[in-house]
């Protein structure tokens, strides 16, 4: 480990001398957005035409920065789906240059990217293991009961597992689900599941960009071992109201947006509803269950000003709730279960000059789990959740086209509240007298990016985090008391990432790259899949940070001018401080969930194949992976190596998107993968008359193999119209074992 | 509570959702068959002689009729336990040996209904009394089967009683014929306690405890005078009506056994009963904690103290 360290610190040396450059040197920077709606466009691309060939891509903000000698360039602007755009400029100054793209009619047959430069980045960029997904692109992937999903968009890419049949839940690489960050405009989603996990919180209508780390993770992000899921929401049309709807078998939803101030400042609020159990309340009416129902909504809503073209503002939030209310009139009896999550994001943007970009944020999320239940005078609560603060400051410094140099801060206050349980029946009261946990969290990060000639390139980042458990606390190892905000038990971490990128020729690159990551926020769950009950806990006097190391070797290849794109990458993770429940575990309201966990390691390795057409009427994708999970825990199976829940060996996705006519879509998805892991149960002794179970070796079973083939037509009437009516039609499960 | 919650949103979600996949059964496994010790030593207001039932676990993939389950019994073990003073080894009894009044006794003791018993039950008991029984003893159990040893411990804790009970009528509709049982206690100070509790009415004598949730410890009222709702309990096999479930009926006695155990005797039930409520599409699995070593199941103490009440009539 110590290598890695001295490793960065002599890298980050060489970085900083190469950094003093760039005489007779000039910067074309803007923004690049779509001319309808005025959306800034994530990812786009800006080449030079001529001669040498330079580029430069548009941040999470829509921002880029290109920096070139002296001279008149042409320049190519390409985003997916949209028409190219060619200007000539004549740099002989720093000059600010906004472009705003057309939608082109080529986005109908697209899947994941469009055109030859987005293609590019498969063998010349330094990222392993990321993968954008437009969600206009997810849209046309078939849906079940027509909700479109990001998450379950995301489970068909290589590495990426569903946690259940029609989960929302996911695991990455041999990792546990609460090891995913799952960001939705910079804010921290602690459940991303309604109705048990069937549905994201994400409504497909809000959103604009998804990316998936799964990989690499970049120093910028932290406090999670497998993955990262960043999704930003749509910012709203600046030119002129628009209204999107639809109405589903589940739910229906409806997206209003439009200027504020025209070209300045624009709003979108979009929000979604389920009704299947309103409709049935006539039926209860005058039965036992009167009164007993279960929807959950959602409501996205931002809000952006552009004060001039150094200065933006964003406000953003979501706010949605699960409700199940139960009601047994003839027996006083009844429960309400809501829970769900709130978020909040400022974010401010500033250039200090065309060269350097700053991002500051400040981020409030808050998760809520309460359960009431009565009968005639008894009253009892259960209540769980977590609450942040979260303030952070991104830079971003273009000092070349080769040279990208960022770094930022990050802090975040959390509150934690554990599995509080109360109860009363008018005269006694109990209570479990858990006490919220408190905790500091920063981070402070750099990261390089930086080509070396035509050939190599890295991507080197070190991120420092600490993680301080604060009062008002009394230790439960030696019962000293602290007040608020004295610190318990203060941890940090030294995070090394890094990435290589070697290009064999125009078509074939090498990478590797090895991430060092700390987290110290953990859910444990004692289901097959996680539940909104799960508790999620910090790291404390008694539990340890998880740590992941990660290495990764890939090789990327492209063919027919860049319009398949090939790769195969290796990895291997080394989990330290893995957490779970003992064998015997009881879910005691008694018990703080961390006093039940046991420690211990994991590892992780497999290989990824992935052949993806971008272009054409047939489009799509076919990955397969061949992995391994295991864990060690020396309170389950006496430290025996066993396989992890998260094991599933074999796992292959194939999806395919066909244009028939311009009017008519097909879209195809057949996942196959191996069968769940289970623990077998050995035989049944009798007890108290009663039969009882007793098991074989922890997952030492495994489910039938799976497989499911879900297909979608969809039908858009008047293809050229603006006023765009699909009619999407989805047979789900066509084949299903 | 919270995966009875959760099971409880999922029947809900059941309502509209369906699953594509298959039912399965788990792939065979090795059957090794494992020893099974039930057996309890109580004091206070019991009369029940030390016990030991000795069975084999049944593979999981097997079917069992009475005929088989009969074969399951261990005979002719060497079952001892040792009072701290002098060792006492029991009696093995099989109940077609007794004549038939004894046999019905010793069914209602055991909470066997006999009208559906045909398998030739067998335990090891004290039928001497030879056994000291008291609060505060350790009792240690061996048991050669064979060539094997089994051996464990218990102890019989300090026992606590319940300090008085109301009768209050049952929420929701009011129904003149049915009465909830409330009993209040106060948990001694300073020691961590643990409980257990059985009930029995007038019409059926045996007493019965809950499959789900018979245990309680005292970590959220510890010292404190606090109030119990005492659910009637149901022996297996009758009819369930979850309109009366749980309430008494007025006019009829009813029993109330509340038993003092140990740790290990706590987390056994305690671990038995999350297992038994623990089972639904979400669910993981459980291991039941054992007191045993050699074999599965409990040798477990009781302090007993039995209430008997008479639920007034309207």
């Amino acid at each position: 480990m110590r290598w890695i360290g001295r490793l960065s610190i002599l890298v980050f040396f060489v970085i900083f001398s190469l950094a003093v450059n760039g005489q007779n040197n000039y910067t074309l920077s803007g923004y690049i957005k779509d001319k309808a709606t005025g959306e800034t466009l994530i990812g786009a691309i800006v080449t030079t035409m001529d001669g040498e060939k330079y580029a430069a891509t548009t941040n999470t903000y829509g921002f880029y920065s290109l920096t070139l000698p002296e001279g008149t360039y042409h320049f190519g602007f390409s985003y997916l789906g949209y028409d190219h755009q060619y200007f000539e400029i004549k740099l002989v100054k720093n000059t600010q240059f906004n472009v705003e793209m057309t939608e082109g009619m080529m986005m109908q047959e697209v899947v994941i990217s469009s055109n030859k430069e987005d293609g590019r980045n498969n063998v010349e960029g330094t990222q392993m293991g990321t993968v954008t997904l437009p969600v206009e692109n997810i849209k046309k992937l078939p849906a079940i009961f027509g909700e479109v999903d990001v998450l379950k968009s995301i489970q068909l890419l290589p590495g990426v597992l569903s946690s259940g049949e029609g989960s929302s839940g996911f695991y990455v690489r041999g990792g546990g689900p609460d090891q995913n960050l799952v960001l939705l405009d910079e804010a921290l989603v602690y459940n991303s599941g309604h109705m048990l996990g069937f549905f994201s919180v994400f409504n497909a209508d809000a959103l604009k960009n998804t990316t998936l780390i799964k990989g690499g993770m970049p120093a910028n992000f932290g406090g999670r071992l497998s993955s990262v899921l960043d999704i930003q929401m749509k910012e709203g049309n600046d030119q002129k109201y628009t209204v999107e709807g639809g109405i589903g078998l589940i739910s229906s939803r409806l997206t209003v947006q439009g200027p504020i101030v025209r070209d300045k400042s624009s709003f979108i609020l979009s929000g979604r509803r389920t009704y299947v159990l309103d409709l049935i309340q006539p039926a209860l009416k005058g039965s036992n269950f009167e009164g007993t129902n279960y929807y959950f909504y959602d409501l996205n809503a931002k809000w952006n000003y552009t004060f001039s073209d150094k200065n933006r503002l964003y406000f953003s939030g979501y706010f949605g709730n699960d409700i199940l209310k139960f009601r047994q009139p003839n027996r006083d009896l009844g429960f309400d279960l809501p829970y769900g999550n709130k978020t909040a994001t400022l974010r401010w943007n500033h250039l200090f000059n065309h060269k350097m970009f700053m991002n500051v944020s400040a981020v409030y999320n808050d998760y809520k789990f309460t359960f009431e239940g009565y009968q005639e005078k008894l009253r009892f609560k259960l209540f769980s959740g977590v609450k942040d603060w979260n303030f952070k400051a991104d830079f971003e410094n273009y000092f070349s086209t080769n040279h990208t140099f960022r770094y930022g801060v990050n802090y975040t206050y959390h509150t934690l509240t554990p599995n509080t349980a109360s109860a009363n029946n008018g005269e006694v009261e109990f209570n479990t007298a858990f006490k919220p946990k408190y905790a500091n969290e920063a981070a402070v990060y750099i990261l390089d990016d930086m080509k070396f000639g035509s050939r190599w390139a890295l991507n080197t980042g070190l991120r420092l985090s600490m993680f301080q458990q604060v009062g008002p606390y009394t230790s439960k190892l030696d019962s000293t008391v602290y007040g608020t905000l004295s610190p318990v038990k203060t941890y940090t971490g030294i995070e090394p990432r890094m990435s290589l990128n070697y290009i064999v020729n125009r078509n074939l690159s090498l990478k590797a790259g090895i991430t060092v990551t700390n987290q110290y926020l953990h859910l444990v769950s004692n289901s097959s899949s996680t539940l909104p009950a799960d508790i999620w806990v910090p790291s404390s006097e008694k539990i340890r940070p998880q740590r992941g190391i990660q290495y990764a070797l890939g090789i990327f290849r492209n063919f027919g001018q860049d319009e398949y794109e090939a790769s195969v990458e290796v990895y291997y993770k080394d989990l330290k401080n893995q957490l779970d429940y003992a064998d015997n575990y009881v879910d005691n309201l008694s018990q703080e969930v961390e006093d039940a966990f046991v420690s211990g390691v994991g590892r992780a390795y497999g290989v990824e194949f992935f052949l993806k057409k971008s272009r054409g009427k047939l489009n799509g994708w076919v990955g397969y992976t061949l992995s391994k999970s295991e864990r060690s825990f020396a309170a389950i199976e006496k430290g025996r190596w066993y396989p992890a829940v998260y094991d599933r060996p074999h796992d292959i996705s194939v999806v395919v998107n066909y244009k028939i006519t311009p009017k008519w879509d097909l879209g195809a998805v057949f996942i196959y993968g191996s069968g769940k892991l289970f623990t077998p149960v050995r035989g049944f002794f009798f007890i108290d008359q009663n039969i009882n179970l007793f098991y074989g070796p922890r997952n030492s079973a495994r489910l039938d193999d799976y497989h499911r083939l879900d297909l979608s037509a969809t039908y858009t009437p008047n293809p050229e119209s603006k006023r765009k009516i699909f009619r999407q039609l989805d047979f789900l499960c066509v084949q299903c074992i | 509570m919270r995966r009875i919650v959760m099971n409880f949103l999922m029947l809900t979600m059941i309502l509209f959702c369906q699953s594509c996949e298959e039912p399965y059964i788990p792939s065979t496994l090795e059957s090794q068959q494992e020893y099974v010790v039930e057996g309890y030593i109580e004091a206070g207001d019991s009369q029940l002689p030390p016990y030991v039932i000795l069975t084999r676990s049944i593979p999981y993939i097997s079917t069992i009729d009475p005929e088989q389950f009969a074969n399951f019994f261990v005979h002719g073990a060497k079952v001892k336990v040792d009072d701290g003073s002098k060792v006492v080894q029991l009696t093995e009894l099989c109940l077609n040996d007794l004549p038939d009044a004894l046999k019905d006794q010793v069914y209602e003791v055991l909470g066997f209904n006999p009208d559906s018993t045909t398998a030739n039950i067998c335990v090891y008991a004290d039928i001497l009394g030879q056994i000291i029984r008291e609060e505060g003893r350790t009792y240690h159990l061996n048991i050669h089967a064979g060539d094997d040893l089994i051996t464990s411990v218990t102890t019989i804790p300090h026992g606590v009683g319940f300090n008085g009970f109301e009768w209050v009528d049952p929420p929701g509709v009011p129904r003149d014929t049915l009465a909830q049982l409330n009993a209040y206690i106060t948990d001694p100070a300073g020691v961590a306690n643990y409980y257990r509790l059985f009930t029995a009415t007038g019409k059926n004598r045996s007493f019965v405890a809950s499959p789900f949730g018979s245990v309680t410890d005292d970590v959220l009222a510890e010292g404190e005078t606090f109030l119990i709702p005492i659910q009637r309990n149901q022996r297996r096999g009758t009819e369930f009506n979850p309109e009366t479930f749980g309430l008494f009926e007025r006019g009829d006695s009813a029993f109330v056994k509340l038993c003092t155990i140990d740790k290990a005797h706590f987390d056994f039930w305690n671990t038995r009963d999350f297992a038994a409520r623990n089972s639904g599409p979400f669910s993981s699995y459980t291991r039941i904690t054992s007191n045993i070593n050699g074999g599965l199941g409990i040798w477990g103490g009781y302090a007993v103290r039995i209430h008997r009440l008479y639920c007034p009539p309207k």
